[in-house]
């Protein structure tokens, strides 16, 4: 496993409901983040097929591994590169069971994938119409270190990122679709997720108009201390790469000792006090 | 939460950037050559035909200007005619006066003094131009309707607010005044009193019975939720007016949707389809 690896977010504007032109934008993209030396490349929540896909989505979700995992395959074993990217994924067993996943692929293949936890289904989001949450929690154990996913809206529950760290994770990827008008939401979030738990955090998300929605970008990479490794600009596409070192997790740990420090009482009360809400 | 004027503070710089990617971006997925949009010299209209000069540049926007002879307002004109030359797109201008007598005179039912109904076909008169222009020159019609008198329905069903985008839909009169500073829309037709303009001497706010900057507080308050009562302790008005207020704005749901069908097969029109704006 490498010490240090180098990661690339890329937020990138997708075409809704075109696969074929979201692939080939996601080409260019790993292009790109190779030339840059980059281990890792991270897009977007549901890049493959854009976020608003509303009632098209039931025709445009594919099963993992599919034609869609496949082509991508190719893609990162060409340019060497790991890439983690969003799609809607149909179940095996029905075809009406779809899910908002994110896909973990490495140089030799598909290596996992994460079903959403925490379908937003308030103001204009609507996921629980179309999708069943997902209910595990994977860490990878990968070439890039100890990789743990997280979808967009999980973010806002801290207990999926601390799951993820206490299961071992060193980075956690955030893919996300955010409007503008969440930015605050997931600026302040994505750096307390990463303090807070003393891990690293690679965050994106995607740009363009979807049904009036406007993504905001601002994709990023974080250190467990908070600082900002890497920070793609606002509102237009960017791809921006930074270094993250795993041996800096010790000295943070021992500085910052959460981990250390935490209760497992206080997560039974947690979980109490949440069932009976 | 405190109704006061800085809840309705905007961050106009923000929201300039945003109404212009999303014009832009609109047009771009639309394939059209540019926007059209009926400009009557008040304060929504002026604003929105700057906003998509800016944003497209103004050999790519049309603002239609049509008076009628009834309502006529000579400021209208003039005030059309110096956003035009700031913001630098084309104007037509068309009296629709004699078509309107046309259709007064072809009506079998047509009544002088139903003001409403008379008003409310001259604003529908000038929906019928404004998509024959975009029709004739591949455009989209850029409404102006702003998010004060959508909710309460101040206007005329598929007239006025017959668009195929209004960028402004998700901004209070008063924040769209702000705006318009912000742009540089001059002062006298930023800060000038609303008329729908469909009978003579007609203005909003007296026709409404509030100021836009109490109705705008009374909104605001009732899009988060609070009820007529709380809004009414606050800003210190009876309850039976924030009531009005909250009831106009009901009721008048109709006016803002397609129309309501029977729920007969699998997949119902305006209920269960949800089909993306954007795909091409």
């Amino acid at each position: 496993m490498l010490r240090k690896i180098n990661i690339a977010v890329a937020q990138i504007n997708c075409k809704v409901g075109h696969k074929k032109h979201n692939i080939d934008l996601m080409k260019k993209h790993a292009k790109k983040a190779r030339e840059k030396g980059a281990d890792l490349l991270v897009f977007p929540e549901l890049s493959l097929t854009g976020y608003l896909t509303r009632d098209l989505t039931y025709n445009l979700a594919e099963k993992i591994p599919g034609p869609s995992v496949n082509s991508l395959e190719q893609v990162a074993g060409k340019e060497n590169l790991h890439i983690v990217f969003g799609m809607l994924e149909h179940s095996e067993k029905a075809r009406g069971v779809i899910y908002n996943a994110a896909v973990l692929l490495g140089p030799r293949g598909l290596i996992g994938k994460y079903r959403k936890s925490q379908l937003p289904t308030h103001s204009v989001f609507e996921e629980k119409r179309y999708f069943r949450p997902g209910y595990q929690l994977p860490v990878f154990e990968t070439d890039i270190g100890r990789v743990g996913l997280t979808i967009c809206y999980d973010i806002f529950f801290p207990e999926i990122s601390r799951l993820l760290r206490l299961k071992g994770a060193q980075l956690i990827i955030c893919i996300s679709a955010s409007p503008a008008v969440r930015r605050k939401f997931f600026e302040v979030f994505t750096t307390a997720r990463a303090m807070e738990n003393t891990v690293f955090l690679a965050y994106t998300n995607l740009v363009g108009i979807e049904d009036g929605l406007q993504f905001w970008g601002g994709s990023r990479i974080i250190a467990p201390s908070g600082h900002i490794i890497a920070q793609a600009k606002y509102d237009e596409e960017d791809l921006v790469t930074g270094e993250v070192d795993y041996s800096e997790l010790k000295r943070i740990e021992t500085f910052v000792p959460t981990l250390r420090d935490l209760r497992p009482e206080f997560f039974d009360s947690l979980k109490t006090h949440t069932e009976d809400l | 939460m405190e109704l006061k004027t800085e809840v309705l503070q905007l961050d106009s710089a923000t929201a300039e950037a945003r109404i212009k990617r999303f014009i832009m971006d609109y047009v771009e997925k639309s394939e059209a050559t540019g926007v059209v949009l009926n400009i009557s010299g008040g304060v929504d209209s002026c604003t929105i035909a700057a906003l998509s000069s800016l944003a497209l540049g103004g050999s790519k926007v049309l603002g239609i200007f049509l008076p009628e002879e009834e309502a006529h307002n000579a400021d209208d004109a003039k005030h059309t005619k110096m956003v035009a030359e700031k913001f630098g797109f084309d104007l037509e201008i068309i009296d629709i006066s004699s078509v309107l007598k046309v259709c007064y005179h072809s009506l079998p039912i047509f009544e002088e003094q139903d003001k409403i109904s008379k008003g409310n076909l001259k604003a529908r008169m000038r929906m019928v131009f404004l998509y024959y222009y975009a029709n004739r020159l591949n455009r989209i019609v850029c409404g102006s309707s702003d998010k004060s008198e959508t909710m309460i329905g101040y206007f005329t069903k598929w007239g006025d607010v017959a668009a195929d985008i209004s960028p402004l839909m998700d901004l209070y009169k008063t924040q769209v005044r702000q705006l318009a500073l912000y742009i540089g829309v001059p002062p006298e037709i930023a800060k000038k009193p609303s008329t729908p303009r469909l009978w003579p001497g007609q203005l909003a706010e007296q026709e409404l019975g509030i100021k836009y900057e109490t109705l705008d507080l009374i909104l605001f308050g009732l899009e988060r939720f609070m009820t007529p009562k709380e809004i009414a302790e606050q800003l210190k008005l009876p309850v039976t007016g924030v009531e009005e207020i909250r009831k106009r704005w009901l009721a008048t749901e109709h006016k803002r949707r397609g129309p309501l069908t029977a729920k007969l097969a699998y997949r119902t029109v305006g209920a269960d389809f949800r089909i993306p704006y954007t795909t091409q």
